[in-house]
């Protein structure tokens, strides 16, 4: 069956129903983006048109006042650090799991379900305070660390499950050869799970590009928020402003929503990998 | 040697997951600003928590949300993917764009859903009025009645895509000869669905149930945004009731034994779970 055939009708259905549902749904998105072009009192009385002038200075009011640029700026670093920490310490991690013997390995490995399975709020309190000790409260190493931290226990096991399926032949004959084990990971373990570390790059950049909750309570200055928090103090603020809030959701999630797209692929490969464990 | 693999993964994880996961059982037993020095009381916080109204009615509401979850995210999900599995045209971008929320963060849906709900101006109760229906505009955030509802459409519409696109993979995998060979049988669709497609399922369900419920207890972002507990109570969860009892009434003690209830309940729930599906058969095909 190829897809030149003829529809048959329940294809047609599939088609509609399908549809119907998918333009509801996808419908807030162009709704937000068409509101951030219009004046408050055009929003009210014509909610779903195309706006009459194209007010670009929404725009321009919103990244001011909200301070977008350094929201942006502060997401970018936290994403990109933590990110990196993550799958670089976990792919070491997931890579003894695998392949090597230590004394604990399958005790230590158990261990890392907790991360898996407790909700973030359950340390929130004394995280705090452990962060305040070391003099981290406040900063962006504050959300970085801890951000990883709790990525960790689901990139080990998908990171695992990835060098169990790949037979570790070839890191039987470098070892043969001489090899120590830290240059078997380097040259010959690393570049063949390299897709996969790209894959939960991904993942991880969403997960904590999206975190809210130790970013609400760990940083206190407005120079130092990240782009969630932001928007909610913006939201807090300026919830009368509605033009302004939409130009302000828009210009935090369009761009996110155009590399998906871009990506797609990888992203949703990504994300539904975490739940074939 | 080779423990330095792992060293660095659990310095990390020790000092940032394991370390106040422990150190939170002892606060639980103190009466703690944050500032002065924690004082033992005893069993006194948990008392207090077992007779605490709001933290009692906000496990009802967490419970709710999971049911919720489980309709409007797990099983709409599994109608999705079930529709949106074509190899036509337009199926791949459909798939595409019902995923797309997966991606924005929930502060950013929350923000956006506020708007859609908003009494005044929002797009729900534009479109009722539009049609006619004046009556169901609702205040729809800002009354208790509709406030958790509204809250689990809203989960709905950015989960749902991800148990989707974990059920189509899974579709994806079934033999078209089993179907085609009940085609032949006579089998209608919607019997071929549940006598084939959902006992061959099977595994994600149970997969996607537990993590439902997993990230049901941890759902804290959405009800922050959108309401954060309000109006009076109606949509606290364990998670937002704790963080408000903690840092903005700075009574950490008790709400570290909060966190130690919530931690204990998510753990029996998970492995009496994991315990009961293992046992299950495996359909393989």
């Amino acid at each position: 069956m190829s897809a030149t055939d003829r529809r048959t009708p329940g294809e047609w259905l599939q088609l509609l129903v399908g549809g119907a549902i998918v333009s509801a749904m996808f419908y807030p998105a162009v709704w937000m983006v068409l509101s951030s072009f219009k004046t408050n009192r055009e929003m009210f009385k014509n909610p779903f048109g195309l706006p009459r002038d194209w007010l670009w200075s929404n725009f321009s009011a919103a990244w001011d006042k909200g301070g977008l640029g350094g929201l942006y700026l502060n997401s970018i670093i936290v994403t990109a650090s933590a990110v990196t920490l993550t799958v670089c310490v976990a792919t070491a991690a997931a890579f003894a799991f695998s392949r090597l013997a230590f004394p604990g390995r399958r005790w230590l490995f158990r261990l890392l379900l907790i991360g898996l399975l407790l909700p973030p709020p359950v340390v929130a309190i004394p995280l705090f305070a452990i962060l305040r000790d070391m003099g981290l409260l406040n900063t962006l190493w504050a959300l970085i660390l801890s951000g990883s931290a709790w990525s960790l226990s689901l990139t080990i096991f998908i990171m695992h499950g990835y060098f169990n399926a790949i037979r570790p032949d070839m890191e039987e004959a470098a070892m043969l050869e001489g090899a120590s084990i830290w240059q078997i990971f380097r040259d010959i373990s690393v570049p063949m799970v390299w897709p996969s570390m790209l894959t939960l790059a991904i993942v991880n950049t969403i997960n904590i590009w999206n975190e809210l909750m130790f970013a609400l309570l760990f940083v206190v200055d407005d120079e130092k928020r990240t782009l969630p928090v932001g928007l909610i103090r913006f939201f807090g603020r300026y919830s009368t402003d509605y033009a302004m809030v939409f130009a302000a959701l828009t210009i935090s999630t369009l761009p996110i929503l155009a590399l998906y797209f871009l990506l797609q692929r990888h992203v949703i490969a990504g994300l539904s990998a975490t739940a074939m464990d | 040697m080779n423990l330095l693999f792992v060293a660095p993964a659990f310095v990390l994880f020790g000092l940032f997951v394991l370390l106040p996961l422990v150190s939170s059982v002892f606060y639980a037993f103190t009466n703690w600003s944050g500032f002065s020095t924690p004082e033992w009381v005893g069993l006194a916080n948990f008392s207090r928590a077992l007779a605490d109204p709001v933290h009692l009615t906000s496990y009802l509401h967490v419970t709710l949300y999971i049911l919720g979850t489980l309709l409007l995210e797990v099983s709409f999900g599994l109608v999705m993917a079930v529709v949106l599995n074509s190899n036509r045209l337009g199926f791949s971008l459909m798939r595409g764009m019902f995923f797309s929320p997966m991606v924005l963060s929930m502060t950013a849906a929350g923000v956006l859903w506020a708007f859609v709900l908003d009494y005044r101006l929002g797009l729900l109760n534009s479109v009722l009025r539009s049609v006619g229906l004046n009556d169901w505009a609702l205040p729809w955030l800002s009354q208790g009645s509709t406030a958790l509802i509204a809250i689990m459409f809203v989960s709905g519409w950015r989960f749902a895509g991800f148990y989707m696109i974990i059920f189509f993979a899974a579709l994806r995998r079934i033999p078209r000869s089993i179907y085609e060979a009940a085609t032949l049988d006579g089998a209608p669709p919607l019997h071929q669905f549940f006598t084939i497609t959902l006992p061959l399922l099977r595994q994600q369900m149970l997969t996607c149930v537990l993590l439902a419920i997993t990230g049901g207890f941890a759902g804290f972002d959405l009800f922050f945004t959108m309401t954060n507990g309000g109006p009076f109570n109606a949509t606290d969860v364990p998670a937002t009731w704790i963080i408000r009892t903690g840092f903005d009434n700075n009574e950490l003690g008790y709400a570290t034994a909060m966190t130690v209830i919530l931690a204990v309940v998510v753990l029996i729930i998970s492995v009496v779970y994991l315990r009961l599906t293992e046992r299950g058969d495996h359909v393989r095909y």
